[in-house]
């Protein structure tokens, strides 16, 4: 399946990606709406843009007591039906990278849905960081010393290393 | 091969699906004291108090056990399990046969020693059949006393007071949520549940029960005036169904005893969920939880072993989320500090409060009252706590830097 993937070496933080994101669920650019959020790091100078990745055993989907995560068989996506949710927030809880969010006014868990096969944020990047691929080559970009400033940001380690 | 399950629960249901992505051939039948397909017991408060349709509780279809190619019993029990010859003794006197077999039996809610209490119009919030029985006595106006102060009591508090109950809750300990929250937290979150009108006693220990021939409850506790009430949720902890084992080699301390591939110590019958007491991410080794993620867990992980591969367990975590009297309610792991531990605790107001515990840098838990993006923290959390991992810099994290831990990424 294809996933949103990100180069951070691209990302400008111009937050596109965000309004984009806000506009297509609500029709308004409150970013708070946004399921992909730009983190950004001053000290490191990286900023990067995070939304799930579509986990193969996803833990929400599993977890979820309602029986309202599923995923979609065309696209691929791990998708909440919010006509099924109860809010009940195990989902956030059971995330690993905090890629779901809650809707304070419907009351309802709601995360990516890679809107349904041609998503929103990645069509309005305008630096060209985010963009929607296989996830075998969701790393490939992903160069030397931006792997080392990942590295001193979160812990992280190469795959397999 | 045919498997046979016992238990339609969140355990029963995540080991029949993993065992039917691994195995498409054998046999698999499913035992259920409850009469219908699965509902979700973790929804049951969420209906009482409106937020979610009476069909929304249903998780499973009947055409989803004939897709699973799953043969369902329901409304029937186990009386006796034999693994000498293999096989069941159901209820109604048949005999099944299986070659292997998983107990997911589940709990059920105790009811305290206090006299005259078992009766008409007290009531657990349990079943789905509890549930529909509540659901006739919330009558706006209606006197309800909740005893106890866990996660389901103030659940059913929390539905009783948005259908305009008059509600009272009684903890025998000296504070609420005394498995979910720690001091601080327990103190906040009560200073909620009274602004929403709900009176709370701590440290109460209700004696008797009277009945009047008008149904009228008097509730008599030690130094304490008697209060009358229309009904009583009894809300006091559970215990696992383990009864029809009685007899049998299966080994057994206040729960099944499992290893870490979710095996009992008799060869191919495993048990799953709030019946089983398995390993946890803190090296215990036989520990109860009752809580719908480890059953998840363990029927995934007694799921993939009843296909006759060897996967061991990490062991289960504690984890806690709910939403009551307007607030995210929300615990993992270690969240009251022990000997060697540090805490790293964040309050805003009355409403936000959040605590991170570690041991030498390593977070081992959390608890926390506020919003959904402190779910969201305890969340990102986890795999630190589970894999044991160093937390370089918890400021930072709570900013949202280290995504994740080592191992996980």
């Amino acid at each position: 399946m294809r996933i949103v993937a990100v180069d951070p070496t691209s990302c400008v933080a111009c937050r596109n990606c965000e309004y984009a994101c806000a506009f297509k669920q609500t029709g308004d650019f409150d970013t708070k709406a946004s399921n992909i959020r730009v983190n950004f790091y001053p000290e490191e100078r990286v900023c990067i843009p995070w939304t799930c990745v579509h986990c193969g055993e996803g833990w929400c989907m599993e977890i979820c007591p309602a029986g309202a995560i599923l995923r979609n068989p065309e696209t691929g996506a791990v998708e909440i039906d919010a006509k099924r949710c109860a809010g009940c927030k195990m989902c956030l809880l059971a995330c690993p990278t905090g890629s779901i969010h809650f809707d304070k006014v419907e009351l309802v868990s709601k995360k990516c849905d890679l809107c349904g096969g041609d998503p929103s944020c990645v069509k309005f990047c305008t630096s060209g960081a985010l963009q929607f691929v296989e996830e075998d080559e969701a790393y490939s970009f992903r160069r030397e010393s931006l792997d080392a400033k990942l590295i001193r940001l979160f812990g992280l380690t190469k795959r397999g290393s | 091969m045919h498997l046979v399950v016992i238990g339609n629960g969140a355990a029963g249901l995540s080991a029949l699906n993993r065992f039917r992505a691994i195995d498409t051939d054998s046999q698999l039948t499913l035992i259920s004291a409850e009469s219908g397909t699965a509902y979700s017991r973790v929804l049951l408060p969420y209906y009482l108090r409106r937020k979610i349709p009476y069909e929304n509780l249903f998780i499973r279809r009947p055409e989803d056990y004939e897709k699973l190619g799953v043969r369902p019993e329901f409304g029937m029990r186990v009386s006796r399990v034999h693994p000498e010859t293999h096989s069941l003794t159901l209820e109604d006197g048949r005999s099944i046969g299986f070659d292997r077999l998983l107990i997911a039996t589940g709990s059920r809610p105790f009811l305290p020693p206090v006299e005259g209490l078992a009766g008409t119009n007290v009531c657990h919030l349990w079943t789905l059949r509890d549930t529909e029985q509540l659901d006739t006595l919330f009558q706006p106006g209606r006197r309800a006393l909740v005893l106890g102060s866990g996660f389901i009591a103030l659940q059913a508090a929390w539905a009783a007071q948005q259908r305009d109950l008059n509600v009272t809750v009684y903890e025998l300990l000296p504070r609420i949520m005394p498995t979910i929250l720690d001091e601080r937290g327990a103190a906040l979150l009560q200073q909620r549940v009274e602004e929403h009108g709900v009176e709370v006693r701590t440290a109460i220990h209700t004696e008797r029960v009277d009945r009047s021939k008008t149904g009228v409850l008097t509730v008599h506790a030690k130094n304490h005036p008697p209060l009358e009430v229309d009904l009583i949720i009894v809300g006091a902890g559970v215990r696992p169904n383990i009864e029809f084992l009685a007899g049998s080699p299966i080994r057994t301390d206040r729960g099944i005893l499992i290893d870490e591939y979710m095996q009992t110590n008799v060869p191919g019958i495993y048990a799953a969920g709030d019946v089983a007491r398995g390993p946890t991410s803190f090296g215990e080794t036989h520990q109860t939880h009752a809580l719908w993620p480890t059953a998840v867990e363990h029927g995934k992980i007694a799921g993939e072993n009843l296909t006759g591969r060897h996967v061991p367990y990490q062991g289960s975590l504690n984890m806690n989320v709910t939403e009551m009297f307007g607030i995210t309610v929300a615990s993992m792991g270690k969240f009251i500090e022990e000997r060697g531990h540090s805490s790293h605790p964040v309050e805003n107001g009355p409403s936000h409060y959040l605590k991170i515990v570690l041991r030498e840098g390593v977070p081992v838990g959390a608890v926390a009252l506020g919003g959904a993006e402190d779910a969201v923290i305890l969340g990102r959390l986890r795999p630190w706590v589970r894999n044991r991992r160093r937390l370089p810099d918890v400021e930072g994290f709570l900013k949202g830097r280290y995504l994740l831990p080592r191992q996980v990424a």
